[in-house]
């Protein structure tokens, strides 16, 4: 079915079970996208969402017409496939019941085919002591990358100039193998331009972070419809004993202009490696961001993950994390904050399957607006064999206005029957006993209530590993919090 | 409160013959009194603080409280003073009267459950409590209309039984927090974070902290202990007029006992009072009460001087309260 869509004349041939195609097709397809013997699985027929297939042939379109290396094709095919069986996520479906996610669909979405022109803006704000690699509408900025400071046989860049067939080869290994994907991650697997790698070899510890910066520049004016589309996508993988921290930042020009990031990052760490990931997101308030970060465990390995957003009209980050081997140590901290008619929506899925795993989550959000909302589904499935597993699940919420709304689902799945487990939520507005506390001491309750609430987002900012990034986003939240105070109550 | 800040170091009183002055802290703002403290006793009571000669024996003091003619004011004057819980209403204090002056230490015993906590609680405005009737004039006002933080300022400590965690601010932001709306308050311009740390700094070693502590969020993960030495530096950087230590020996073990108590004996004035609750006759060997006050059913039953204390141990509440 999903070669119905490309009426090219080469296709048909080898479709002749299929269905009689939909009347919808589009007639001026000339290039000969899909190869022929990845198309194995035929999607169900007489089913293609209009919004989808829309967007799938501007994401055809927007590719470039050369082929590309032989993993990212195959990427692609196989998200085509994927993605023209998918709809588009309606309210119904459980993990988009809260999240409303029509502001994409009806914004008229046209995927970027090209960086920027003008990149100058880029050296203005590389201030930081850490080079950044830096990726503008979702295109990678070689002439930004210096890999000067890394250590031998580490690899970051573009898996386009990649070299080394070694390293190219356990990428292939690993890419897009990923069964819980929804439609997002078929949409940046389908229209990602080009894949970076981050690669680090058995034992070897990178001290300084790899900072990855993410600039969205082309964007609509608010009122019109028009949503330009970036999908950057980052392959991680770090072999045993490897030691890393990445720096993911997403931010756009000064402003509120609507774009649309939909971006990847695929990781694996291997035996007894560690990965300190920081995921930081402050873009446009009329821009939709949508990220999916999927991560798969060997035995002893650790990955901590510390996120702050607090940009985007429509924010969602998916999390998955897969346990490959036991005594796994798996640290997720996140911080969301709405100061707007926002929606920031945290899905996490920790999935246990072997033993002594140790995972903990800690989810804080606050919102501070009566049109803003914020969701949490956090599942940890604790599998048969995942015994003697130390899972721990915290979100806290506070809810500043009224009518401001947060719904959150913490559920975990346990099957295995030696575990030790526990979940908490807890959704309210600012301690009385804290409150007093300040108060008993000649603290007035203004100067308390701020106070609290800056050290409610304290707790997760805290935890960010590298100082240089921590103080701007505790500048950021500051600022932030600041302007939705009003006067004295 | 005000003179605290503005008082410096100077000579200690004519002390009794049986106690030698303490050395006097780095920078003191305070200076160290005789641990045995004069002039509650209101048939003796003189205009000028001094400390008497020692014994504390001309007891017959009434279970209630007047001003015996003397013409300086309370420090604290509470009348009939009636509450409930907020909430269900039920009346907790059922008309408690008490005179605090300049440079007392009361102590307040009782049974469990029989007001105490509440009514230091009901003093420093906490919400969870209404009050139904009577009156509190501390320093001349009336209290009762007073905002908590207001009271605060006016120089009103409380040091709570448990106090809360505030994770997420450090202790040296609270206290600067604090410290600066005092200043405020005096129309004195707000310390910056590096002045107050050399403010704060030689108050440590009052409450045998260590420096590390500052940096930590307010009472998160402290042992009851560390808790309640933090309270202790809370009245030390700040000072009060009238601090009530409310089961400030709760918890406690025998060295920090001793540091608390060695710390609340280096903060007392002659114009400074401190009202302590508790339960055990210990922490008042270390700082000697002017008077023992015995608090039952929402009512102060008895006062009496530091022998109290003694009978209360041997013979229970019970012989108390049948005498």
């Amino acid at each position: 079915m999903a070669a119905l869509a490309f009426t090219h004349q080469n296709l048909l041939q080898f479709t002749p079970i299929l269905t009689p195609p939909k009347p919808k097709l589009k007639p001026k397809r000339t290039k000969t996208k899909l190869s022929i013997q990845t198309i194995t699985a035929v999607p169900q027929a007489s089913f293609t969402d209009q919004y989808v297939l829309q967007l799938a042939d501007a994401l055809e379109d927007s590719l470039p017409s050369s082929p590309s290396s032989l993993p990212l094709q195959k990427l692609r095919d196989n998200s085509s496939v994927t993605l023209l069986s998918t709809e588009w996520p309606s309210r119904k479906e459980e993990s988009f019941r809260f999240t409303d996610t029509s502001f994409i669909k009806n914004s008229d979405k046209k995927p970027i085919s090209h960086p920027p022109k003008s990149l100058t803006f880029l050296d203005v704000s590389r201030d930081t002591q850490f080079k950044s690699f830096d990726f503008v509408d979702g295109f990678l900025v070689d002439s930004s990358f210096d890999s000067s400071k890394l250590p031998d046989g580490v690899y970051v860049g573009s898996l386009l100039k990649l070299s080394s067939e070694g390293i190219l080869n356990r990428v292939c290994e690993f890419l897009g193998d990923f069964e819980w994907g929804d439609l997002f991650w078929s949409v940046n697997g389908l229209g990602a331009p080009d894949l970076m790698v981050v690669y680090v070899p058995e034992g070897c510890r990178v001290e300084n972070p790899i900072y990855l910066k993410y600039t969205s520049v082309e964007g609509g004016d608010e009122g019109s419809k028009k949503m330009p589309l970036s999908n950057p996508r980052v392959f991680v993988l770090v072999e045993k004993g490897g030691e890393v921290g990445i720096v993911e930042e997403f931010a756009g020009k000064e402003g509120s202009e609507c774009y649309w990031t939909n971006s990847v990052l695929e990781m694996v760490i291997r035996e007894g490696g560690k990965v300190r990931h920081s995921y930081v997101q402050k873009q446009s308030l009329s821009a939709a961001h949508i990220k999916w970060t999927s991560v798969r465990q060997e035995s002893t390995s650790t990955y901590e993950l510390v996120e702050v957003s607090t940009g985007g009209k429509l924010s969602r980050h998916n999390v998955h994390v897969q346990q490959l081997g036991s005594d796994t140590v798996t640290e997720l901290t996140t911080f969301h904050l709405c100061v707007g008619d926002q929606t920031q929506d945290l899905h996490s899925r920790i999935v246990l399957d072997h033993p002594r795993g140790y995972s903990q989550q800690l989810h804080k959000c606050i919102v501070a607006h009566s049109s803003g909302q914020a969701v949490f589904d956090g599942n940890v499935k604790v599998n048969r064999y995942a015994q003697q597993t130390d899972a721990g699940q915290l979100t806290r919420s506070l809810l500043l206005e009224p009518r401001a709304t947060v719904n959150v689902k913490p559920n975990l799945q346990i099957m295995a029957d030696d575990v030790k487990c526990s979940h908490g939520a807890a959704i309210s507005d600012l301690e009385d006993s804290q409150l007093f506390y300040f108060q008993a001491r000649g603290i007035d309750l203004e100067t308390a209530r701020k106070a609290l609430v800056v050290s409610f987002g304290a707790e997760v900012i805290d935890r960010l590993p590298y100082s240089f990034v921590q103080k701007q986003v505790k500048d950021h939240v500051k600022e932030l919090l600041e302007s939705t105070r009003k006067g004295p109550s | 409160m005000a003179c605290q800040i503005q008082c410096t170091a100077s000579p200690p009183l004519p002390s009794l013959p049986t106690l030698t002055p303490k050395p006097l802290p780095s920078s003191s703002l305070f200076f160290p009194l005789p641990l045995v403290l004069s002039s509650c006793l209101r048939s003796t009571h003189v205009p000028s603080p001094r400390p008497v000669a020692a014994s504390l024996s001309a007891v017959e003091s009434p279970t209630s409280t007047n001003g015996f003619g003397d013409s300086k004011t309370p420090l604290l004057e509470v009348k009939g003073l009636t509450a409930v819980i907020a909430e269900t209403k039920q009346e907790i204090l059922k008309g408690v009267d008490l005179v605090v002056h300049h440079g007392e230490i009361h102590a307040i015993m009782g049974k469990n459950g029989s007001g105490k906590s509440t009514f230091s609680k009901v003093l420093v405005g906490h919400p969870d409590y209404e009050v139904t009737g009577g009156s509190v004039v501390f320093k001349g006002e009336n209290l009762l209309d007073m905002e908590p933080e207001e009271r605060s300022l006016a120089g009103l400590f409380m040091s709570f039984q448990t106090p809360v965690e505030i994770p997420g601010v450090n202790n040296i932001d609270f206290l600067q927090m604090a410290y600066n709306a005092r200043r405020k308050k005096l129309g004195e311009p707000e310390l910056g974070p590096l002045e107050f740390y050399a403010y704060i700094y030689p108050k440590l070693d009052l409450v045998n902290m260590k420096t590390d502590f500052l940096n930590r969020n307010v009472n998160e993960g402290f042992s009851g202990g560390e808790r309640k030495r933090n309270e202790i530096l809370q009245l030390a950087v700040l000072g009060a007029d009238l601090a009530m230590l409310d089961e400030i020996d709760s918890g406690l073990d025998v060295d920090a006992l001793r540091d608390v108590a060695k710390a609340v004996n280096g903060l007392l004035t002659p114009k400074n009072s401190v009202l302590i609750i508790t339960h055990y006759r210990r922490l008042l060997e270390v700082i000697k009460p002017t008077c023992i006050h015995i608090m039952e059913d929402g009512r102060i039953i008895k006062t009496g001087d530091s022998s109290l204390a003694e009978v209360l141990e041997e013979k229970g509440y019970a012989a108390i309260s049948a005498a």
